[in-house]
């Protein structure tokens, strides 16, 4: 996405990402992981705060640094960073609460169009999965790299 | 030669590799969400519809 993001480290194998988030509230460490699942070439993807102190990881935590789209591209573009590594791979994820979810959500409506042109998505309600659209309040998301 | 610019414009950021996050390499950062992609998968599974079809 041609969208203002944050520079992302990583570890050796692109499965963790690490950057700095910078706001009123001051500079926040923020991690990404994709974790393997049970499921062969399913990964889940989730974020949230590094303490820097303590070097705990909460995803719970409500940061308020003002930059919550600049956040947001900035774990769209771990995404493709990621499926450009591995290119078959599923990605779930879910938020943490359902008004984070709901965020995500909105985050993928926003983008939509340039998404879909680059990913598979599908959202999952009541235990089954459609094709991602805009006003449905999902629990949860799986993407696909498409083929070039 | 590539500039800043058009490497921003870019769709696959270009990542730095920091050897310090090695340490997260084999640890699972976030348990409970992955317990929970993994019940929804057991549950349901994956689209069937992908499944079918080919790659686009």
């Amino acid at each position: 996405m041609n969208q203002p993001k944050y520079q992302l480290k990583a570890d050796d194998i692109l499965s963790t990402y690490e950057f700095l988030s910078e706001g009123p509230k001051g500079k926040i460490e923020k991690l990404i992981q994709f974790t393997p699942t049970n499921y062969y070439d399913v990964f889940n993807l989730a974020f949230g705060d590094k303490d820097s102190k303590t070097g705990q990881i909460d995803d719970m935590v409500i940061s308020n640094n003002g930059d919550s789209e600049l956040v947001l591209a900035t774990v769209v573009s771990a995404i493709y960073a990621f499926t450009d590594k591995h290119p078959d791979s599923w990605i779930y994820a879910t938020g943490s609460t359902k008004s984070r979810t709901r965020l995500y959500r909105m985050g993928i409506t926003k983008y939509l169009k340039e998404v879909k042109s680059d990913f598979e998505i599908f959202g999952e309600i009541n235990k089954t999965w459609e094709q991602f659209e805009k006003v449905v309040d999902y629990e949860s998301f799986l993407i696909r790299r498409k083929k070039q | 030669m590539t500039t800043i610019s058009e490497l921003n414009k870019k769709k696959v950021p270009v990542v730095r590799i920091d050897k310090s996050l090695n340490q997260y390499s084999n640890v699972v950062l976030f348990p409970e969400k992955v317990e929970k992609a993994n019940e929804m998968l057991r549950t349901i599974g994956l689209p069937k519809e992908a499944l079918k079809e080919s790659r686009k």
